[in-house]
């Protein structure tokens, strides 16, 4: 019988996968909006998680991060994506290569394989149990598949988007320590990122006169 | 000396912010002057690099022998792509075609700026950083053109790079929490400090931060099977914008690699992090030298050129004794010439004829009496033939692989790169070496004849500067050079 | 044994009676809020013991074409349902003699029996509606089982046993189990198996007489009298025992008696039903807020539930044993 894990620790691994959670319901949404919908609410469970970290570790630097997050990824970005969506007046995501229970279900597989891992590694961490480590990986993961698996640009972005923020769970496990500006300089990046995936999204809407990727397929061999 | 390190980071950014504003016809000569000056600093750098093990300025920015190396191959290619890319923007006189070149110079710059940038900053966390700059701008030059083709291109290379590079974030974090263990929680990632301490870190976590950084790295360098976005976003970019791509940011991520290589060999060995380049860098030499055989499009081809040297670089890498490592660091200045002027013939043959696919380009050789010799020559540079620098570089890595017990390894790569060299000499002889004869009626009958003459002066220059330092590098290597190779062969930690 | 301690023979008997008896009340409180909820005055509290008083004085109809089938069903249920409280925790914090008898797998073996007779006494009735919901019943179970299987091994994992008696012992033990992942989602899917199986939004409109949204309901169209009392008791019964096992092995296994001492075994009674009630009142809650779904999104919902239980075990294996 294993032994249990402190009631920090299984509140944060708890929050780490409600990250997860929030992949497949990603992978789940047939609507654009409720995709952004789902990656702002997947952002303000990453911010909880860098509170509960930053209250329970006392690492003061991890306030400002969370407070940065909230204002980059629960605000800025869904709120460029939605004026985007607004503006091309497209609701539905692209038509999903196979249906939700088989995505389902290779996104179990998928994540399954990143759990075990993961879970190999035996990474003990001071900040944060090794499971989130997992959970990360996994969501990373299945983010994959929906970059793969959806035939639109929004749902590709939002799943490098999402891959972002299961990345930065990442880095809460493993290097809660990491200078501020670091951490910084890494969401400085996303941010520039972000605008420019915007950029190119609109030219590619401003061209097709639609979100769907099914018409790039110009360019082989 | 730190001076030198603090010129080159902050003078190409201001230049890039200038373009924006300049008019294109002042932007073309400073973004030449700009080049030039950030290829004279690297050298400057060089022999100090050579005898000293660092030259670093303040904790964020720090040079030794191995950026040097990189520093001077992306230097020289913003120094002569600049020159190219004033001959090559043909701009329609008007508000859209200043608006164009001015968002072209601006980028230009600022892509060149963000490669140096990469090779000056000290440590992993920067180094990323500078990485992912690299990326958005490169995406955007991209899709400048705003074609259909751009536009997917440019959407492929974002979205796939930037997976990439999440990953190699990742990377970076587990390299991070190796460091942990002997640092405590809060440190900076900084080279010296990462390589002082590797030797206690924690194998699993190395080996897992090693996979990942050539995975994610890798991405952006080309290597198969994560390779995918390059052929197109190769062949939509704007030539100038293709030439450092191909010369310049791939090798920037083999650096980065290397990074993580050199930190990895000393926490666990070299036996791990070689075989994992090996396998990739078979996978990308095979896929490449096989695709390199059906090309049509001649951006393409070099393209698929650039991942077959990404192939060599890895496995170069792999084969672990010093005179493969000094080859391959060689080959990387060699590539970066050969490749940005193949890029320039290219696109000088692009302007002439108006055309990418070479089967309907006969002639080449004729219609351009200048450049059309040096894409023969740069081409036959690629293919590893004697005077150019990749001969000598590519003799040394196969001399090393044969030294030690690699031979099948060896004789797998000799053999994938002759097929290889047919494939892009078969192309390239075809449309530039066989006579313009008109062809019969069964085929499309477009082929195009343009008059004799060159495009532009400026192209001729920048591919004859190419070649001189392909000439160079093979006949003679420059004593400060080798020493410079020297030093950071040793740096890469390979044991003798 | 002490003085004042109830024989366990006797606590076993108790068991049994309080969810014999029980059920009907659990099941009054709970519809009388949920109209209450919805802002009609609803029946009392005790109806379903004046209705099942009614229906054991009527007669039972029987078509001409069913055969003895029809009738045993809902006896064998009924046997069933008063089997499987002898198996749970639902009054003792230790487990008495028949409690070892079978553990959760056992339970839940007996449970699928219980509707397996049901569904083919509904088919039975050559009824069309019947036989729509026996075969909807057997359908979604089956999508059932997997999840139902993964608490399981969920709980195995925790626990280090197959026992539900374990299970409540290790979740009472401390706070830091509660959190644990691999419980709350364990959890968290069983409550949303529970959902489905006692036939609430969103699976099915339990209180509805569409009978082509029916699944549960849908099973018990054509028995009468006696028959259909054993069946809604029966169902009532299903209801609370599940309910027991997400409270006493899951949510909050407190209030139940340790020493076997005649107070604590009342107390242990009154807690159970409260504590049923209480979670009656959320499920009627989540019955005012969500709305039906569709027949074929049930799947989803399913998965759902699947993938949380899938979860826990996943997240239990990540942290290395």
């Amino acid at each position: 019988m294993a032994l249990a894990p402190s009631t920090y620790a299984g509140v944060a691994d708890i929050v780490a996968t409600l990250v997860l959670l929030t992949e497949f319901a990603m992978l789940r949404a047939a609507l654009l909006r409720s995709q952004v919908r789902i990656y702002a609410f997947q952002s303000l469970v990453v911010t909880a998680l860098t509170l509960e970290i930053a209250a329970v570790r006392h690492i003061g630097a991890l306030y400002a991060l969370a407070a940065l997050t909230f204002v980059l990824k629960v605000v800025i970005v869904p709120a460029l994506v939605s004026r985007l969506l607004h503006d091309a007046d497209v609701d539905l995501a692209g038509s999903p290569v196979l249906g939700v229970a088989s995505m389902a279900l290779i996104a179990i597989a998928v994540s399954a394989f990143g759990f075990f891992a993961a879970g190999s590694l035996h990474v003990h961490s001071p900040t944060l149990p090794a499971t989130a480590l997992a959970i990360a990986v996994a969501a990373v993961l299945v983010a994959f598949v929906l970059i793969v698996l959806r035939a639109d640009v929004v749902s590709q972005a939002m799943g490098f988007f999402s891959v972002e923020n299961s990345v930065y769970v990442a880095t809460l496990v493993l290097a809660a320590g990491l200078p501020l500006i670091l951490e910084v300089a890494f969401l400085f990046d996303l941010l520039v990122a972000v605008v420019v995936i915007g950029v190119i999204m609109r030219v590619h809407h401003g061209r097709t006169r639609t979100l769907s990727t099914e018409e790039l397929d110009r360019l082989k061999g | 000396m730190p001076a030198v390190l603090v010129t080159l980071l902050v003078f190409p950014f201001a230049v890039s912010v200038a373009t924006f504003f300049l008019p294109v016809r002042a932007s073309r000569v400073v973004s030449v002057v700009s080049g030039t000056a950030a290829f004279v600093l690297a050298l400057v750098l060089v022999p100090t690099a050579a005898d000293h093990s660092q030259v670093a300025a303040g904790s964020l920015l720090r040079v030794d022998a191995l950026s040097v190396v990189f520093l001077v191959a992306t230097a020289f290619l913003y120094a002569t792509t600049s020159l190219f890319a004033g001959g090559y923007l043909h701009l329609a006189k008007n508000a859209a075609g200043a608006r164009y070149g001015r968002r072209f110079y601006a980028g230009l710059n600022l892509f060149c700026w963000s490669m140096l940038a990469a090779l000056l900053v000290n440590g992993l966390a920067l180094l990323w950083v500078a990485v992912e700059i690299t990326t958005v701008v490169s995406a955007l030059l991209a899709a400048i053109d705003d074609t259909d083709g751009a536009t997917e291109a440019a959407w492929k290379y974002v979205l796939i790079a930037s997976l990439g590079l999440g990953i190699a974030l990742l990377a970076t974090i587990v390299m991070y929490y190796a460091g942990t263990t002997v640092f405590g929680g809060s440190y900076s990632l900084s080279y010296a400090k990462m390589l002082g301490g590797a030797g206690h870190f924690p194998a699993g976590a190395v080996r897992v931060a090693f996979v990942l950084s050539v995975l994610g790295f890798g991405t952006k360098m080309g290597l198969v099977p994560v390779h995918t976005w390059l052929p197109d976003a190769h062949s939509e970019a704007p030539t100038p914008v293709s030439a450092l791509l191909s010369g310049a940011l791939l090798a920037i991520c083999f650096y980065a690699i290397l990074r993580f290589f050199q930190i990895t060999v000393r926490a666990i060995g070299p036996t791990f992090p070689r075989t994992v380049l090996l396998i990739f860098g078979l996978a990308s030499l095979l896929l490449a030298a096989l695709y390199l055989l059906s090309q049509r499009d001649m951006k393409r081809l070099l393209a698929y050129s650039s991942v077959e040297h990404m192939g060599i670089l890895a496995i170069g890498m792999s084969f672990g004794v010093p005179i493969a490592i000094f080859g391959v660091l060689l080959h990387v200045l060699c590539h970066a010439a050969a490749k940005g002027t193949a890029f320039f013939g290219a696109g000088s043959v692009l302007r002439k004829f108006g055309l990418k696919d070479m089967a309907k380009i006969r002639g080449g050789i004729g219609a351009l009496p200048w450049s059309g010799p040096m894409l023969v020559a740069a081409v036959l540079a690629l293919s590893a033939l004697p005077p150019f620098g990749i001969f000598r570089s590519e003799f040394l890595i196969v001399s090393g692989g044969l030294s030690d017990p690699h031979d099948v390894v060896t004789a797998v790569l000799v053999v994938l790169v002759t097929l290889a060299f047919f494939g892009l000499s078969w192309f390239t002889t075809q449309t530039m070496l066989s006579p313009n004869v008109t062809e019969p009626a069964s085929g499309n009958g477009a082929v195009v004849t343009p008059p004799k003459g060159e495009v532009s002066t400026w192209i001729v220059a920048s591919m004859a500067a190419g070649l001189l330092a392909l000439t160079i590098l093979g006949v003679h290597p420059p004593a400060a050079l080798s020493h410079l190779l020297d030093h950071a062969v040793h740096e890469l930690g390979v044991p003798r | 044994m002490g003085p004042g301690v109830v024989a366990p023979q006797g606590i076993q008997a108790l068991q049994d009676a309080t969810i014999l008896l029980g059920a009907p009340l659990v099941s009054g409180v709970v519809s009388h809020v949920e109209a209450r909820l919805q802002g009609r005055r609803g029946p009392r509290m005790l109806q379903p013991y004046y209705d099942l008083a009614k229906l054991f004085r009527k007669e039972t109809v029987v078509t001409e074409e069913s055969s003895w089938v029809f009738l045993a069903g809902p006896v064998v249920a009924f046997g069933c349902y008063l089997i499987v409280p002898l198996l749970i925790p639902v009054l003792t914090t230790y487990g008495l003699p028949l409690g070892y008898m079978g553990d959760i797998l056992g339970g839940g073996f007996i449970l699928a029996l219980a509707g397996f007779s049901v569904a083919l006494s509904g088919t039975e009735s050559g009824a069309p509606y019947a036989q729509l919901g026996s075969s909807r019943a057997m359908t979604f179970g089956a999508l059932i089982e997997p999840t139902i299987l993964f608490v399981v091994f969920a709980v195995a994992l925790l626990t280090s046993t197959d026992l539900p008696y374990a299970m409540a012992a290790t979740v009472r033990s401390s706070t830091s189990e509660i959190v644990r992942p691999g419980h709350v989602f364990a959890a968290i899917a069983f409550f949303l198996v529970v959902l489905a199986d006692t036939g609430r939004i969103p699976v099915e409109t339990h209180t509805g007489t569409l009978e082509l949204g029916m699944i549960d309901e849908g099973r018990t169209l054509e028995h009468s009298g006696p028959a259909l009392a054993l069946l809604k008791w029966g169902s009532a019964m299903k209801q609370l025992i599940l309910y027991t096992i997400l409270i006493n092995v899951f949510v909050a296994p407190w209030g139940l008696s340790g020493t076997g001492s005649g107070g604590s075994v009342v107390l242990a009674i009154l807690a159970l039903l409260g504590k049923a009630i209480l979670l009656g009142c959320i499920f009627a809650l989540v019955d005012n807020l969500f709305s039906k779904l569709r027949l074929f999104k049930i799947t989803e919902f399913l998965a759902a539930a699947f993938l949380l239980a899938v979860l826990a075990v996943f997240i239990f294996y990540a942290r290395g044993g």
